[in-house]
């Protein structure tokens, strides 16, 4: 019934809708509001990411609104977007209360994920760049908003000089982009004629730019740095960090793909976030502070999408950021519940026979080959088959195999069978969605797929040898390496928060 | 100076002897810090237990000396408490007036008051002076007078020291260096990789991996080459290493451990859990100094140490009389010799700590008058009860019993007595089906008996298999997520279920929390269950399970008389533990009953419960005179503090009377629930924002995954009165109190009170100093804003990116606002009912807590049978 509707009446709504929660939260910041109008702040901030969705089910035509283009992969960044920021504002409702930058923190985080919003959702590489500029200020911003403590001031200065370096790079790349092109839409500047009137070279020296400008967002070796010290900011600031801000790298590189075609510059791409998976693995797998091992998995996971990225697989990139926005976010929440569900205390542990062990291989090696000959043709599938089969024996063997009764090992192939439903209706569903206005053209070396997959049982090898020989002078080695990458900086660690003492002698009142 | 000496000491000794000096050393100087639990079982601690030999204005001088922290609250706390009006005026100039006639100064016609009273009540606490020059020259002046500024001795550590000459931060490089190996060593999470060789001990695994460790420079790594191989041969090294001298010694490794006292103090708790690790804190210190050694040692030797810079201290004493004492500062050359001595001597001497101790004992002194005006305006004749009682309660001391007991007791014809919550039963629980056992005492006894719930083979059997599965999911996502390639594609699968229940948990808080809980123990249906009452042998090494006949009735007879029930039994006595119920919170076991451990009482309430029901223990009690009639049943239920509900976990077979006593309870109750939770929901802070009925406001605190105030747990808490419940009965006391029931006249040797103060008391104190802790010293006592912490290596939080181990409350249990206290710091006030000589011999008896009295670690008052008020402290 919605297609009936004008096709840019939707647009003009979510418009509107976003200036009132913009307007809500001014009012918000406003002192002598009373703090309950958080809750009709929240209920305002709900109503653009509801309309996004039912653009991206009901119309999803392209159109271009003024400087701003709405397609499904738009509507979907968008509505992701600002999913996350409603949920992590109406967490902050409760979580913060009595923070003396209460209303500040709804303020940034409506203003920061809106700018976030629109920069996605901008024809006009000018109000991208504008946004995006914005967005990383609001999140440097956020990062340091308890402004007396040092700790919290030092981790924003590394941030915001980071983001700023990568912010520049970005204009860089894309004033280039315009100049060489002509043109400041980016649908203009991504037809094929436009593209023509680079040399190889500029489209070289531009991609590079491009990829640099996108690693440091995503935390990517070496530009790890920010991240790692960010942990110092609030849960819920994590939380939307690491759910809304660092994938930005893949919608950049989608929204640019075609730049990108036959390039080589994807090969160096592949090397970094290679690197950036191992090492970040590798930090969650020996940190044991919980913020921190959720920041090396962020790590691993971006590296992870842009290798997505770099195979030409963007609709998995997307797929991939939007489910892992959502997964990191409910973790960072979840913060408080760490010990809860550390204490398994049930002795439940059962040996492994080699039985399990083959079966589980089978059922694994089965369902990769059957995945990846749906689409054999694309690189990326061959990736994605040889992880989701290794994905499916681990779960078949502590799912149904550990079982100790038969209704245990049922409940546990159903989980297993309903877990894999679930993920392929929501990849189907992502899909259909996104068909046709995500590049999907692109294709780098079959070998590209082989090496990863090789690195893949590679990595996975050695870690099985290291922590079998415990004591080798290899495994110290690696081992202190790898806490040492996960460490924060020395100037972002302090004994103990003494600036709480102050905030009593700042004109503060004991009741 | 002194290095010689220890040259000469340890050359004169064997080593074995100087091994054991060292250690003898370590265990004296940890005395200024506390062992420290992992936070699941988050157990009250006084940060000071061990330095109550000295008065609290000693340990006060000396922290605030070693690591600049204060433990008296800060002047605009006490400030606004006295603009609040809890401050009586009188009682500060009666606390002022003691201390001036103590100094006996020779000043003319109260130039020595006005100074002081200025200093006390003035906004401003700090001056800047100019012009500066005319200033020094005045000091000089004084100077060349030969005042004498009284020296005090200062050891500090070398990084300190060092810091404060140069920018090279040493210090701060030093504690995150022990931060790093302390949570990997300490790490009970089982990350996926842990630290290598670390079943050889702290000192030895260190000693292997620090070669390697990328994150010193090589120098410093080649300085850590040849380190012995025995850690306190590497602690006694490294010290002289830095020559510090053998007199020394002590100051120096409190200064340590004082730098990081949370993991300092968890290594001291794990050295007194684990023989193995015995020796653990001297490891700690031997890695710490080592490597300060390491990283010092381009600076060595440290140039002398510059006495205190006596001008500048003499300059700020002028500008606090100019400012004070309205005394110009030229004034001062023309005054004579032995009034600027005097002068001089009373602005040094009414210094900071002297100020808030005076605001803070008349802050107390307030409070005192106000329970003792509230005490007293009582008609001491009892009302005659109209009704014969119906049923009675015993709850945990804790203040939160106060407001449920005094509602209950409105409702009916109830009465109702105060014990501590683990019920005098030295017990470890272990619940069905659980591998751990929880030591469910208070944290001072160890645990004697072991007590097991269990229940037939076949019923636990398909229980174990529920709850198998259920960890099924969570296993399984674990161990998907510490594998590499599938933690690839972990968000993938699990990431709509995960959003979809961050979406049910964020916008139906309450509904989803219910839903969960509901769900799973529909799945789990917990079979009924026993207790394994009856002595079983076990080995020697581990605890026995269960009680003898003769332990039974023991304990049993404690308990009763501790709660002063020996007569009148009620055909229905209710014995109720409590136990709280929060979401996504670190901290739940802290709002838990204090007295078994930061666990729910509920288990000893039922153990306590079922052994009063036993016919063999009731003939036994019948024989030493306590008669419980035949028809009166005992009866277990858990007080739910976050919801003031009473939940029964144990209901044996009632008698009619016993069962009209039950339903006319469970009449009232809905009604009690509703009163109690009216009058506490108001006072959290959430409730501004939330304007929802109380029910199912403190509903949603419970249930909500981002509050962080489920309930105010013992906030506020400030007085323990032991006494007849006819005190107290119908006052407000604003939860505020714990109350022990205790009849003087049943007790003719002092043992009850003896066991009462020993115990209970001890608990309570402890607890009231770790929220008087939290709140004063919130960053090194407490444990920081609940927003910023990271859970690290499933023992405890730290701040930010990395901090010490912190090991009190979040600022959010103690504080309304970042601006606005809940929490009043004031020291425990014990109030006796019973005869003065009675108390007397109470201190005879009791040494400890004549102590803890004398030296301010807690207040003591007490009435007589006349009512007279009298104050101990």
């Amino acid at each position: 019934m919605l297609n009936s509707l004008d096709s840019g009446l939707l647009p003009v709504v979510f418009l509107i809708l976003l200036a009132i929660s913009a307007m809500s939260c001014l009012i918000l910041l406003y002192s002598k509001t009373p703090l309950s109008f958080t809750h009709i702040h929240v209920g305002l901030s709900a109503l653009p990411p509801f309309v996004a969705l039912l653009a991206l089910f009901f119309n999803n035509e392209p159109i271009v609104v003024g400087p701003l283009h709405f397609n499904a992969l738009t509507w979907l960044v968008a509505f992701f977007v600002l999913t996350v920021s409603l949920i992590v504002q109406r967490f902050c409702i409760h979580y913060l209360l009595g923070d003396s930058s209460y209303r500040k923190y709804f303020a940034l985080l409506t203003f920061t994920t809106i700018a976030d919003s629109v920069a996605w959702l901008s024809n006009d590489l000018r109000l991208l760049l504008l946004c995006w500029g914005a967005t990383l200020l609001g999140l440097t911003l956020l990062i340091g908003l308890k402004k007396q403590w040092e700790v919290a001031r030092n981790a924003a200065k590394t941030c915001g000089l980071l983001f700023a370096f990568s912010w520049g790079i970005l204009t860089i790349a894309i004033v280039w982009l315009t100049q060489a092109t002509n043109h400041w839409q980016l649908s203009n500047v991504l037809t094929s004629e436009s593209l023509l009137q680079l040399d190889s070279w500029e489209r070289t020296c531009i991609s590079l730019l491009i990829i640099v400008a996108v690693v440091i967002p995503a935390a990517q070796f070496p530009f790890q740095r920010w991240l790692l010290d960010s942990v110092v900011a609030p849960t819920p600031i994590s939380a939307i960090m690491h759910a809304g801000i660092v994938n930005a790298g893949g919608i950049v590189l989608t929204l640019f793909a075609p730049i990108f075609q036959g390039n080589l510059v994807q090969i160096i791409l592949l090397v970094f976030s290679s690197i950036s998976v191992l090492i970040g693995t590798g930090i969650m797998l020996v940190q044991v502070d919980y913020k921190r091992q959720l920041v090396g998995s962020t790590i691993a996971q971006m590296g992870f999408m842009l290798i997505q990225c770099a195979l030409g697989a963007f609709l998995a990139a997307i797929i991939h950021a939007v489910l892992h926005g959502l997964f990191k976010s409910t973790l960072f929440l979840q913060a408080g519940s760490v010990f809860q569900n550390n204490v398994s205390s049930f002795n439940t542990k059962k040996p492994l026979s080699l039985l399990t062990i083959i079966t589980g291989s089978l059922v694994g090696i089965l369902v990769g080959i059957g995945y990846w000959l749906t689409s054999p043709e694309e690189v990326y599938q061959l990736v994605s088959a040889f992880i989701l089969g290794w994905s499916v024996s681990l779960a078949w063997i502590q799912l149904v195999a550990f079982g100790l009764s038969r209704t245990g090992r049922v409940a546990g192939f159903f989980i297993l069978v309903g877990g894999g439903s679930v993920y392929f209706f929501i990849h189907h569903l992502l899909h259909s969605v996104l068909d046709g206005t995500v590049q999907k053209s692109i294709q780098s070396p079959f070998i590209a797929a082989i090496l990863i997959v090789l690195m893949l049982l590679f990595a996975s090898v050695v870690a099985i040898l290291l922590t079998r020989k415990h004591l080798s002078r290899f495994y110290a080695i690696i081992y202190l390496w790898l806490v040492r990458l996960g460490e924060p900086h020395n100037d972002v660690i302090e004994s103990h928060p003494s600036y709480l003492t102050q905030m009593f002698s700042q004109g503060g009142k004991l009741r | 100076m002194n290095t010689t000496f220890v040259k000469a000491l340890s050359l004169e000794k064997s080593p074995s002897n100087v091994d054991l000096d060292i250690n003898d050393f370590v265990k004296s100087a940890s005395k200024v810090i506390m062992p420290v639990g992992p936070i699941t079982k988050f157990a009250a601690h006084n940060p000071w237990a061990d330095m109550e030999q000295q008065s609290f204005e000693e340990v006060a001088r000396r922290l605030k000396i070693i690591s600049d922290i204060d433990i008296y609250p800060s002047h605009s706390v006490l400030e606004s408490a006295f603009k609040r009006g809890e401050i009586n005026q009188e009682f500060i100039e009666i606390r002022l007036q003691q201390w001036l006639d103590m100094k006996s100064l020779d000043l003319p016609g109260g130039a020595a008051i006005q100074y002081c009273r200025a200093a006390l009540f003035q906004d401003k606490q700090t001056f800047e002076y100019s012009p500066k020059t005319e200033l020094r020259r005045i000091a000089k002046e004084l100077l060349r007078l030969k005042y004498e500024i009284p020296k005090k001795h200062t050891v500090q550590t070398y990084s300190k020291r060092i810091d404060k000459e140069s920018s090279d931060k040493i210090t701060q490089i030093l504690n995150g260096q022990m931060i790093k190996w302390c949570k990997l060593f300490l790490d009970e999470s089982q990350a996926a990789w842990s630290m290598p060789n670390r079943e050889k001990g702290f000192y030895s695994s260190w000693r292997s991996l620090v070669h390697y460790d990328p994150a010193v420079s090589s120098s410093i790594r080649k300085r850590l080459n040849d380190l012995p191989r025995e850690a306190d041969q590497a602690l006694m090294e490294a010290l002289l290493g830095l020559e510090i001298s053998f007199l020394e010694i002590q100051d120096y490794l409190e200064a340590h451990l004082l730098a990081l006292p949370g993991w300092a103090g968890m290594m001291l708790w794990r050295s007194q859990q684990y023989d193995k690790d015995m020796n653990l804190l001297t490891e700690y210190l031997a890695v710490r100094i080592c490597m300060e050694y390491a990283l010092v040692k381009p600076y060595l030797p440290l140039p002398q140490k510059k006495t205190e810079d006596n001008i500048e201290l003499l300059e700020s004493l002028i500008v606090s009389w100019a400012n004070w004492g309205n005394l110009p500062i030229k004034t001062w050359l023309q005054l004579s010799q032995k009034e600027i001595k005097a002068r001089l001597t009373l602005a040094y001497d009414f210094d900071q700590i002297v100020r808030n101790r005076i605001l803070l004992e008349a802050w107390e002194h307030t409070y005192e008058a106000q329970l003792m005006n509230i005490i007293s305006s009582k008609s001491r004749n009892a009302e005659e009860n109209v009704k014969p009682t119906l049923a009675q309660f015993a709850f945990c001391i804790d203040v939160r019993s106060e407001p449920f007991r005094r509602k209950l007791e409105e409702a009916g014809p109830f009465e109702t007595f105060g014990t501590a919550g683990f019920f005098g039963l030295p017990i470890e629980t272990c619940q069905l089906g659980s591998r751990h056992s929880h030591p469910s005492l208070p944290i001072l006894f160890k645990p004697q008996f072991r007590v097991n719930e269990f229940s037939s083979e076949p019923n636990f059997k398909s229980y174990q298999q529920r709850q198998q599965t259920v960890s099924l999911l969570s296993n399984t996502f674990k161990k998907m997520k510490y594998n590499m390639s599938s933690s690839l594609i972990l968000p993938e699968i699990t990431g709509a279920w995960l959003s979809l229940q961050t979406i049910a948990r964020s916008f139906f808080p309450r509904g989803t929390g219910i839903l969960f809980r509901k769900t799973k123990e529909a799945w789990l249906r917990k079979p009924s269950t026993q207790l394994s009452l009856n002595r079983i042998q076990t080995s020697e090494t581990e605890l026995p399970i269960g009680f003898t006949e003769e332990e039974k009735v023991h304990y049993t007879r404690q308990a009763l008389n501790m709660m002063g029930l020996i007569e009148d039994f009620a055909p229905l006595v209710v014995i109720c533990g409590h136990g709280s119920h929060s979401t996504n919170n670190l901290y739940a076991s802290a709002l838990d009953c204090g007295a078994c451990g930061g666990a729910s009482s509920g288990f000893n309430a039922r153990v306590l419960a079922t052994l009063c029901n036993l016919p063999e223990v009731r003939k036994a009690l019948n024989e030493d005179g306590i008669c419980i009639p035949k028809e009166t049943v005992f009866a277990a239920a858990e007080h739910i503090t976050t919801m003031d509900e009473l939940q029964w976990i144990y209901v044996p077979e009632l008698s009619n009377k016993a069962k009209e006593a039950f339903d006319c309870i469970q009449a009232v109750l809905p009604e009690v629930s509703n009163q109690a939770t009216t009058e506490r929901i108001v006072k959290l802070p959430s409730s501004i924002i939330s304007s929802k009925n109380p029910k199912a406001e403190a509903q949603r605190l419970g249930e909500d995954w981002s509050e962080v105030r489920p309930e105010w747990g013992l906030a506020r808490n400030a007085a323990f009165i032991i006494g007849n419940r006819e005190l107290t009965r119908n006052y407000n006391l604003d939860g505020r109190t714990f109350l022990h029931s205790y009849n003087w006249h049943k007790d003719e040797d002092g043992t009850i009170l003896g066991n009462i103060i020993s115990g209970p008391t001890t608990v309570a104190q402890w607890i009231n100093l770790q929220y008087y802790a939290s709140t004063v010293v919130p960053h090194y006592y407490g444990s920081g804003n609940k927003t910023t912490q990271t859970a690290t290596a499933g023992i405890g939080v730290m701040q930010g990116n990395a901090s010490d181990l912190l090991s009190g409350l979040p600022w959010q249990s103690v504080m309304q606002s970042d601006q606005e206290g809940y929490h009043d710091p004031l020291r425990l006030l014990v109030v006796i009912e019973a005869p003065k000589e009675h108390v007397e011999r109470l201190f005879d008896q009791n040494q400890t807590f004549l102590q803890k009295v004398r030296n301010g670690w807690i207040r003591l008052a007490s009435i007589d049978p006349e009512g007279n008020w009298k104050s101990w402290h």
